[in-house]
């Protein structure tokens, strides 16, 4: 489904050069639940920005199905990201402005053909999932940490996409809450048959996952 | 997408109503610097009616104590000796009420059944020609004049137009003083395009133009109109002949175009003070918004880097920021034009409702502009952001 061939990734700074991924060749299957661990700065983040086309490789090329990816910036990569991928980040990124059930909304917003009523009614629909239905009309502000993510799930859920990239979904959580998220992910991989790949630095959580990728130092090491 | 715009704007109100105040004074203030121009260049460019390069005039101060026909017999003398001048084209006397000069008298009334105020000119019969009035109905005073069993006048088309609007004017009378200074009537035998003899700056009132025979002792202001490309020693002749065939020494020639320059500088002066204000409050507008929205965007980086990610284009990104700038502007200008409509209602100034309107349609316009050029780079450089590099930031 997705397929990273030879990818690398350099940053260049005046002083230093840092190889963030070193030539990843990677093939991710439908409905597969992959977890991605490594020490600190080994390119986790940055390969699963790549994988969900927000980030260009310095050399190599992604395909997702048959197409290859020529431009990161254009209108198609756009709409395909918005129809197909769900994002999750460690600290949520949610916009603090907007209400929850504002920032669930927020992919449907760029997409073309639904109206007002349809894009509450899914937004609803996709709170209702992660059990936060009743905190709709609440402000990011006035949530915990475990509530964020779960928005930021339901977020990520909303347009139904078929892949969801999660970097350290549960990273800011306690236990308990990393739980939870983890369930819900669990879930929307078993029976909605979303891809996952999910970043994370906690053991217990990988093992529940199909297939685990080390990296180390930008490279793949199992 | 217009209502979800309209949803942050209203949740960010806080934030954005120091920008809503920047544009609500701004709006403000340009609108009474723009009433202040607009009203007196639209009477700056309204016509004058008469010349004035070329135009000299002398006042001769003449007493009212002289003998009337020693004064008859002078004055005749004085535009005989002119129109043999070969400097001069023609030359005419009027009272004391002439452009320029300051002076009005004013008469008005309401015996007629309409309620009016005009200025008089005494005028004698040359002068429609030497100070190069228009008429437009009827004709100037002729010598036969002297006869009339009425006093004959010509009025401004302003006059005509308030207050014999659609009916026949010429040989028509009416109660001009109810003093009685003109006789009972006088009689109306043409009408002048315009005379807005004040200044350039001065909106014309109505005028009435009162035949004085060029003998008569009440008209002393003498006008001279000199031919084309005249000698620099012209001025010199003409004040060695007025002099002696006066015998006085108490006048002085002056130069009507130099008055009208003289007379609009008191205007033009605080104008371009005014002018060069506004124009340094464009550019600290300008340079406020931009300041405002160039942080506004920077600190908006990891949302532009969300949306991004959750597919929206650049195109929409850059959309989101201007709509979002324009939507304040516009709630800022009509809260400015709510109070700006104040003025031409409540006509808290004596200037005409038209300059308001157009002061409102420009300062709006000028500030809607103003918001689009200064919106259009940060909303670029939002557009230009790399989603994976913000999203990393914090
Ligand atoms: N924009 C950037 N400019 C320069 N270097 C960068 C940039 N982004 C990432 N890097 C470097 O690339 C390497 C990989 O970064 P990345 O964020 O992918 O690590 P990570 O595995 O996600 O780490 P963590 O577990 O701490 O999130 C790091 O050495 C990092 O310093
Ligand atoms: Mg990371």
């Amino acid at each position: 489904m997705i397929k990273l061939q030879n990818v690398s990734k350099i940053y260049r700074t005046k002083t230093i050069e840092t190889v963030a991924l070193n030539n990843i060749n990677l093939e991710i299957a439908e409905g597969e639940f992959l977890s991605v661990m490594g020490p600190s700065g080994c390119g986790k983040s940055t390969m699963l920005n790549i994988m969900g086309l927000i980030d260009e490789p310095s050399e190599g090329s992604i395909s997702i199905g048959p197409n290859t990816i020529k431009d990161y910036n254009g209108k198609p990569i756009a709409k395909f990201r918005n129809e197909n991928l769900g994002f999750i980040f460690q600290s949520f990124h949610l916009i603090n402005d907007l209400s929850v059930i504002d920032n669930v909304e927020l992919p449907l917003l760029y997409r073309s053909g639904i109206n007002g009523k349809e894009r509450r009614a899914m937004a609803e629909e996709a709170l209702t999932k992660v059990g936060l239905k009743n905190r709709m009309k609440h402000f990011p502000g006035q949530l915990s940490g475990g509530q964020k993510q779960r928005v930021a799930i339901a977020r990520a859920i909303v347009g139904k996409p078929s892949i969801i990239l999660a970097d350290e979904p549960t990273g800011n959580l306690d236990s308990v809450m990393g739980n939870e998220i983890m369930d819900i992910l669990l879930d929307l991989n078993q029976n909605d048959k979303t891809t996952i790949i999910m970043v994370t630095h906690d053991e217990t959580m990988a093992r529940k996952t199909n297939r685990l990728v080390r990296l180390f130092d930008g490279s793949q090491v199992s | 997408m217009i209502k979800h715009i309209f949803t942050l704007i209203w949740n960010k109100k806080k934030k954005n109503f120091l920008l809503f105040l920047e544009i609500f004074f701004a709006f403000m203030i340009m609108f009474a610097v723009f009433a202040f121009i607009i009203s007196n260049m639209r009477v700056y460019y309204s016509p004058l009616g008469f010349d004035t390069e070329n135009i000299w005039t002398a006042s001769l101060r003449i007493p009212s104590s002289s003998d009337s026909t020693e004064v008859a017999q002078m004055k005749t003398l004085l535009l005989q000796e002119l129109n043999t001048m070969p400097e001069v084209e023609s030359a005419s006397f009027s009272g004391l009420a002439f452009p320029f000069s300051g002076n009005t008298w004013s008469t008005g009334n309401n015996d007629n059944g309409f309620n009016f105020q005009t200025c008089i000119f005494f005028s004698d019969e040359h002068y429609a020609k030497t100070a190069g009035l228009d008429i437009i109905e009827g004709r100037w005073f002729t010598e036969e004049d002297k006869n009339s069993k009425y006093f004959p006048v010509l009025i401004t088309k302003k006059f005509r137009e308030q207050c014999f609007a659609g009916k026949p004017v010429l040989d028509s009378l009416f109660i001009l003083d109810d003093d009685g200074d003109f006789g009972e009537f006088v009689k109306i035998i043409g009408v002048v395009d315009h005379y807005k003899y004040h200044g350039e700056f001065a909106e014309e009132q109505l005028g009435t133009f009162v035949y004085t025979p060029s003998t008569s002792k009440d008209t002393y202001v003498a006008h001279i109109r000199m031919k084309n490309g005249v000698q620099p020693d012209a001025e010199e002749k003409l004040n060695k002949l007025i002099a002696s065939t006066t015998k006085r020494a108490d006048f002085s020639i002056r130069k009507l175009e130099q008055r009208r320059i003289q007379s609009s500088q008191s205007t033009w002066t605080p104008m371009i003070a005014l002018m060069s204000i506004s124009g340094f409050l464009i550019i600290n507008v300008a340079l406020g918004l931009f300041g405002v929205l160039w942080y506004n965007i920077s600190k908006r980086r990891s949302e532009i880097g969300l949306r991004r990610t959750v597919g929206a284009t650049r195109a929409n990104i850059s959309f989101q920021f201007i709509t979002e700038i324009i939507m304040v502007t516009l709630i800022g200008i009509f809260v400015g034009l709510f109070f700006a409509a104040q003025f031409p209602i409540m006509k808290l100034f004596d200037i005409e409702n038209i300059n308001y309107y157009y002061a409102m349609l420009s300062s709006a316009g000028v500030i809607l502009l103003l918001v689009l050029i200064c919106a259009f780079y940060p909303s670029r450089q939002a557009a230009m952001v790399n989603p994976a590099m913000v999203l990393h930031e914090d």
